[in-house]
């Protein structure tokens, strides 16, 4: 089978020396180091190191748009989706190197952080513009034995133990997943080259290895991004400087998603998969963003805020919206990287929200006009930018949106809030759906040609899609009306279960036995070193 | 409402009460609340001040003190002996300072001679050890870390029930207290059952409803001693962390404001709860190491010989500085070029704040003629604050007094701004609360996600937008009741019983000159008279607070500086002083500032503009930036990577730094007396400058403030770097890269579990070594000792801190020597004048 796309020429393969090599040397000088404080002139290597990357991965787009997709050498790629991917890792990269090069300033094992953090990076970029199974499969198990290193960073202490080995078992049932994919990938098309896989899957080659192979992929991609109930891990995971959560959130996480999209092709090949993908997907959404209502500390709240966006990203690969799932990777990822890293912040953040006084509640008739509203602006900017030319699959996300701007609007429509905040809120609703509609015009736009478009939804689509709008529909509306039930004491019970995440995670530290101990009986004051 | 006021015959599970079981209750619940005042209030981090971590046990001298640590939390109170060992060989600890030390300390408990102590400081001695809990023991015989569990399910409760605003869902509020509302929470909660404990929530549905029965209860199953109680349930909430120094923090509040608050005593009703629980799961395995526990607890609370040599070496390493700091006050003054009756040609007074001093030196070394001078900074306006655009009131005056004033930002003409900006705000919230909420939260990151490039960008490079100036404060009424809608779990915020309008002219009067008095603000006055509140300008830094006033609660100081300076320049305060002999020149203009610690920049405050002033508000300005820069050079050479002084100005703004600035890191001394007793000697910013004059101090009213107030806010900050600095377990804020803000109060490390109150270890430890030198303060204090004598003799609770040795107390001489050490019981012994 000849491959799907062509070589391109030795000038832009030259570029992947800048993309890795920096990298990978200052990986080394940092290990180097081993436990001596404040290495030398490392910090600064490390940040131009990630730099560099991230000039290559702009050369590399660059490259993209002249000459067009191509391969890279015998296993690597040069897509619109592996360009944008390179950039999004590259830039966060960049970001949390220089963060962290201050940040762990004066720490013990400064050197060998610095080295695994670049060597992760490595393997992502590997990971994300991987054209051969084998590079794939190998760099999606070495960036999780990577992450791995850098989770246990403190290793003496058992929270991070505890989280590392939730972890550890999942990643491997994920690793085993993803091998068999790949195994069954190749003997349905007879290579180990993705562009070539991905060029018979959209003629509807590959028959029931095809099929078989697409259901472990959505189930590798469900325990890479934390979909309930492998979710325990995730949220637990802040056992670990904040640059690494911010790099975990914002960069790891994202490759089950990008696993979907990248097989998208082969992915329409198994609708049973996807409708699993959009069953687990849409409830672990409401799920962890109901959960996240909850959690009392910054950290752990935007962990639980991961899980609930990855379902929603799971949620759309399910729907085969793969342009979309690949813009709100990007989108959550700039978002997430930020959050984490001014996650200090939250001591003034949350002073400063009861200064300007009290918060005005909405009542059912503020919300009842606010979900007006905003399906008038949802039809106004929606044909601005061609409503009509939608999938029934997009015109549902859109209704997702409508109940987001519903509920920004009822907090200006509350009988209280004076005119000016409502004006304001209005002028915030019109933006966000503006931002909205544009942005996944400009998705679908760049990635034409590369992603397969959205089929037809068949009956069990269309049962998925009508579950789909009610459930978010009700959540939107109780969440809308919250204040004015929350407190209930029937309520109570609901939201004990609720903050724990329904004990799936306590029932996992059972099975893995992570609250056992063989330390001796003595003080219980924390422990730190 | 606490429970502990609720009538105890509500619920009867304990058998119809007989006079000795009413006296055995009494003195459970008398340890019950001995072992809460044993815990240190802990601020929560918007507005944290340093707290002596010791305040419980000031009443013990420091190895007693260092006993009852060591069995309740195994926290040590000194260093360890490699640190004194390195203190010799450097020759910083003399055989002199050893013997002193030696001399001073109790004869049956010191080693024999000098020469045994000097072999008990080559060998290491084994940390120490808390005796074990019921939890403690119960995971040795089963393998299941029960203490580790309990302090992630109390966090988890305790966190979201001492929220202040983080969970959009916040926990239900019960009126019943913390015990009622982690019933209500644990009788629904898995958690433990699945973990291996079953039954334990129908074991809490079961508990006495009234925590001090619940408590009485668990001490008979658990066969305590009366002897063992108060030890007991000090090590229980000594496992409960930051969270029962929150819980004190409740009570301080509420016994400020004259009530009272039992949230200290629910959270050992609930951890006893679980004692209760697996003690009697566990009891035929543990029962015999148990039994050996309650006897341990039972035994008298004394030091052993180690922790006696402990503190005697504590003292010879404090005599060591002392010795240091009387020969810089003894050394000759560099000769003043000017009559100290001449003009000058710029007066600033800046907090007593250690971080003054590098900068006042600097200041005072850039012209003859200018004053500077230390005074608490906040500068005797004890004021509630409400900021531009807020209804919360914050308490901006040190945490020992309640308000006496309530102020806000802007005037009536900042209306139509005040009410924007409210908009803005309540808007900016909006967006907050749509970008949190369940689904809105996947239409904010899909509509606005890539426009985070740019806020990562800025933040990432350290380009933050000026802060915009508030409007100069005003005094105004008290706000009534009821506009504090935040979900507060009531109102714990102290006033004062005034009648909550402002001061009349008589009271400004009266304020202005006490103030002038107590700051020794004295003519010859200059025509501009700065009074520098200070602050620090910091982004993403959970322990902003900490760095900021300590004397303005943990705010920022130029509201206060701002205040005193309106009210100052107010004509007629100026007349009424005047008709009380303390004239101030018409000419002389007050000018509020504030003093940036971490880039050492001043801030003028032009409030009231004078085009009269216009040329010295511009030489003021250039005089300040120099200073900052020769006060940043300074620091630069102490703050790790900060290759320059433009390196020092841009710390704050790194979202990545976790060392802006080492804020009162190395604080070691107190000095009360004229600034030309200090002036032109460097004091390496380790400091607290108080001027003073006690020939002008009839009565020694100003003495008796100095001694009841600043020394002992200084004694709290002091002792607060020291704790965290020798106990970072029991007593310090953890690592700064793990912290985890948690209901906008406080940190956790990591996950969750227990708060961590205290000074994160990044603020007293560069790393490498230790940034602060823990000492506990010399207070050294210009005035005849039978003054001081007086002071002390009046007030018990200072006096404790000196006699116990919590504090170190010298008195000048008429040089400015150190001539007197001050022994316990009111003594003095001359100290040699030779050093």
């Amino acid at each position: 089978m000849p491959p799907a796309f062509p070589l391109l020429p030795l000038p832009v393969l030259l570029i992947l020396l800048p993309l890795f090599v920096p990298l990978l040397a200052v990986a080394c000088l940092g290990f180097a180091q081993g436990g001596r404080r404040r290495p030398p002139h490392l910090p600064r290597l490390a940040e131009v190191a990630a730099l560099l990357a991230l000039a290559a991965a702009l050369a590399l787009t660059v490259a993209l748009i002249v000459l067009g997709p191509g391969r890279l050498g015998p296993s690597m790629r040069l897509d619109a989706l592996s360009a944008i991917m390179l950039l999004l890792v590259t830039f966060v990269g960049w970001i949390v190197v220089r963060f962290a090069g201050t940040y762990l300033d004066g720490e013990a094992r400064q050197g060998p952080f610095t080295g695994w953090l670049c060597l992760t990076l490595a393997a992502v970029l590997c990971l994300v513009a991987a054209n051969h199974l084998v590079q794939l499969v190998a760099a999606w198990i070495a960036t999780s034995l990577l992450l791995h290193r850098l989770l246990l960073f403190y290793p003496e202490r058992p929270a991070a133990q505890r989280a590392a080995r939730k972890k550890f078992v999942t990643a491997r049932l994920g690793d085993v997943a993803l091998g068999a994919a790949a195994l069954l990938l190749a003997l349905a098309y007879g290579t180990g080259d993705i562009g070539s896989i991905l060029a018979a899957a959209r003629q509807g080659d590959g028959g029931g290895l095809a099929v078989a192979a697409a259901c472990l992929l959505a189930l590798a991609a469900l325990l890479k991004s934390a979909q309930f109930p492998s979710h325990g891990w995730l949220t637990e995971v802040m056992e670990t400087p904040t640059p690494v959560s911010a790099l975990l959130h914002a960069g790891v996480i994202n490759a089950g998603g990008f696993l979907l999209i990248r097989f998208a092709d082969v992915m329409l090949l198994a609708p049973g998969a996807l409708a699993v993908l959009v069953v687990v997907g849409g409830f672990t959404a409401l799920f962890g963003s109901l959960v996240m209502l909850t959690q009392p500390a910054v950290k752990t709240s935007l962990a639980w805020s991961t899980v609930a966006q990855m379902g929603f990203m799971i949620l759309q690969c399910g729907l085969a919206l793969f342009p979309l799932a690949l813009l709100h990777i990007v989108a959550h990822s700039l978002y997430k990287a930020h959050a984490f890293l001014a996650a200090g912040g939250a001591v003034e953040r949350v002073a400063a929200i009861r200064r300007p006084g009290p918060v005005a509640v909405p009542d059912a008739a503020a919300v009842a006009r606010a979900f007006g509203a905003a399906l008038a602006i949802y039809v106004v900017v929606g044909l601005a930018f061609g409503l009509t030319h939608k999938s029934p699959q997009a015109a549902v996300l859109g209704a997702i949106l409508i109940f987001g701007v519903a509920y920004m609007l009822a907090q200006g429509f509350a009988d209280a809030a004076p005119r000016a905040l409502t004006r304001r809120t209005a002028v915030y609703a019109l933006a966000t759906s503006f931002g909205y509609f544009a942005l996944h015009a400009a998705a679908v736009f760049v990635t034409q040609g590369v992603l397969p478009v959205t089929p037809a939804p068949g009956p069990l689509e269309a049962g998925l899609l009508v579950l789909a709008v009610a459930s978010f529909g009700l959540v939107a509306i109780v969440q809308a009306m919250f204040p004015l039930w929350a407190y209930h004491p029937a309520a109570a019970g609901l939201r004990v279960h609720l903050s724990n995440g329904f004990y799936a995670s306590a029932l996992f530290d059972r099975i893995i036995g992570a609250w056992r101990t063989d330390r001796p009986p003595t003080g219980s004051t924390p422990s730190r070193t | 409402m606490s429970t502990a006021t609720l009538p105890l015959a509500t619920d009867a599970p304990l058998p119809a009460p007989a006079n000795g079981n009413d006296n055995a209750f009494e003195r459970i619940a008398t340890a019950a609340d001995r072992a809460a005042l044993a815990i240190p209030p802990a601020w929560p981090l918007a507005s944290s001040v340093a707290v002596n971590p010791f305040l419980g046990q000031s009443g013990e001298d420091l190895a007693t003190a260092g006993a009852r640590l060591a069995r309740v939390a195994g926290a040590a109170v000194t260093p360890p002996r490699a640190t004194y060992r390195a203190k010799i060989a450097a020759g910083a600890i003399t055989e002199a300072d050893l013997l002193a030390a030696w001399s001073n300390a109790p004869p049956d408990l010191r080693p024999t001679d000098l020469a045994a102590l000097k072999q008990a400081v080559e060998h290491d001695v084994p940390p120490p050890v808390a005796l074990p809990t019921v939890a403690d023991l119960a995971a040795g015989v089963s393998g299941i870390d029960w203490p580790g569990l309990i302090a992630e399910r109390l966090g988890a409760w305790a966190a979201g029930h001492f929220d202040e605003g983080q969970a959009l869902w916040a926990a239900p509020r019960n009126a019943r207290g913390a015990y009622a509302a982690w019933r209500a929470v644990a009788t629904h909660d898995l958690s433990p059952e699945i973990a291996g404990l079953p039954g334990f929530a129908l074991h809490v549905s079961e508990v006495p409803v009234n925590p001090l029965r619940l408590i009485a209860r668990a001490s008979e199953r658990l066969g305590l001693a009366d002897a063992a109680l108060e030890t007991y349930f000090h090590r229980l909430l000594m496992s409960l962390g930051g969270w029962a120094q929150y819980a004190r923090y409740k009570r301080w509040q509420a016994e400020l404001a004259g009530g009272s608050d039992a949230t200290t005593t629910d959270l050992l009703a609930i951890r006893l709860v679980w004692e209760e629980a697996l003690f009697a799961r566990y009891a035929p395995a543990i029962a015999a190491r148990w039994a050996e526990t309650v006897a341990a607890h039972a035994a008298p609370v004394a030091p052993s010989a180690d922790l006696v040599i402990d503190s005697i070496l504590q003292e010879a390493a404090e005599r060591a500085a002392q010795r240091a700091l009387a020969a810089t006050l003894a050394a000759p003054a560099p000769a003043s070029s000017t009559s100290p009756d001449a003009r000058p040609s710029l007066q600033a007074a800046f907090c007593i704040d250690v971080r003054s001093e590098p900068f006042r030196r600097a200041l005072e070394s850039l012209d003859p003629g200018i004053r500077t001078l230390g005074f608490a900074g906040f500068f005797g306006v004890a004021t509630a604050h409400r900021r531009f655009a807020s209804d919360v009131e914050e308490l901006r005056l040190p945490v020992l007094l309640t308000p006496a004033l309530h102020s806000a930002a802007g005037s009536d003409a900042d209306a139509e701004a005040d009410r924007s900006a409210r908009i803005a705000a309540r808007a900016k919230r909006a967006w907050g609360r749509f970008k949190l909420a369940a689904v809105s939260s996947f239409a904010f990151v899909e509509a606005t996600g890539p426009l985070h490039v740019g806020r990562i960008l800025s933040d990432s490079l350290g380009r933050v937008g000026a802060t915009p100036e508030e409007p100069a404060p005003r005094l105004v009424p008290a706000q009534p009741h009821g506009h504090d809608h935040g979900h507060d779990h009531g109102h714990d915020h102290g006033h004062a019983h005034d009648d909550g309008q402002p001061p009349d002219l008589a009271a400004r009067i009266d304020a202005a000159e006490k103030i002038l008095g107590a700051m020794s603000l004295a003519p010859p006055f200059a025509r501009l008279v700065v009074l520098a509140g200070h602050g620090a300008r910091l982004v993403n830094n959970p322990h902003a607070s900490a760095l900021q006033c300590g004397a303005c609660g943990g705010y920022s100081g130029e509201v206060n500086a701002r205040l005193l300076a309106a009210l100052l320049n107010d004509r007629g305060v100026r007349s009424g002083l005047a008709a009380r002999g303390r004239a101030v020149p018409d000419d002389t203009l007050f000018v509020g500032a504030l003093h940036d610690t971490t880039a050492d920049t001043v801030t003028l405050y032009d409030d009231a503009p004078s085009a009269a002033h216009r040329a010295d508000m511009a030489q003021a300005r250039a005089w300040f930036e120099a200073a900052g820069t020769l006060t940043r050079t300074e620091r630069a050479l102490r703050l790790p990577r900060a290759g320059s002084a433009a390196a020092v100005a841009r710390r704050g703004n790194d979202w990545s730094e976790t060392r802006p600035e080492w804020g009162l890191a190395g604080c070691s001394a107190f000095i009360a007396a004229p600034r030309t007793r200090t002036g032109g000697r460097s004091l390496a910013g380790r400091a607290f400058l108080h001027d003073y004059d006690w020939q002008q101090d009839a009565g020694f009213g100003v003495l008796e403030l100095i001694l009841t107030a600043p020394v002992v806010v200084a004694s709290w900050i002091s002792l607060q770097y020291y704790g965290s600095t020798v106990a970072p377990d029991a007593f310090g804020g953890g690592n700064k890269l793990l912290h985890n803000v948690t209901g906008g109060i406080g940190v956790i490390e990591g996950n969750g579990g227990l708060l961590r109150a205290g000074l994160p270890w990044q603020s007293v430890h560069d790393g490498e070594t230790p940034a602060h030198e823990p000492l506990r303060l010399s207070v050294c204090i210009e005035a005849p000792r039978e003054a001081i004598e007086g002071v002390l003799a009046r007030h018990d609770a200072v006096r404790t801190l000196f006699d116990k040795g919590w504090l170190n107390l010298f008195a000048l001489d008429d040089d400015g020597h150190m001539a007197w050490r001050y022994a316990a019981g009111l003594r003095w012994t001359a100290m040699d004048p030779s050093v």
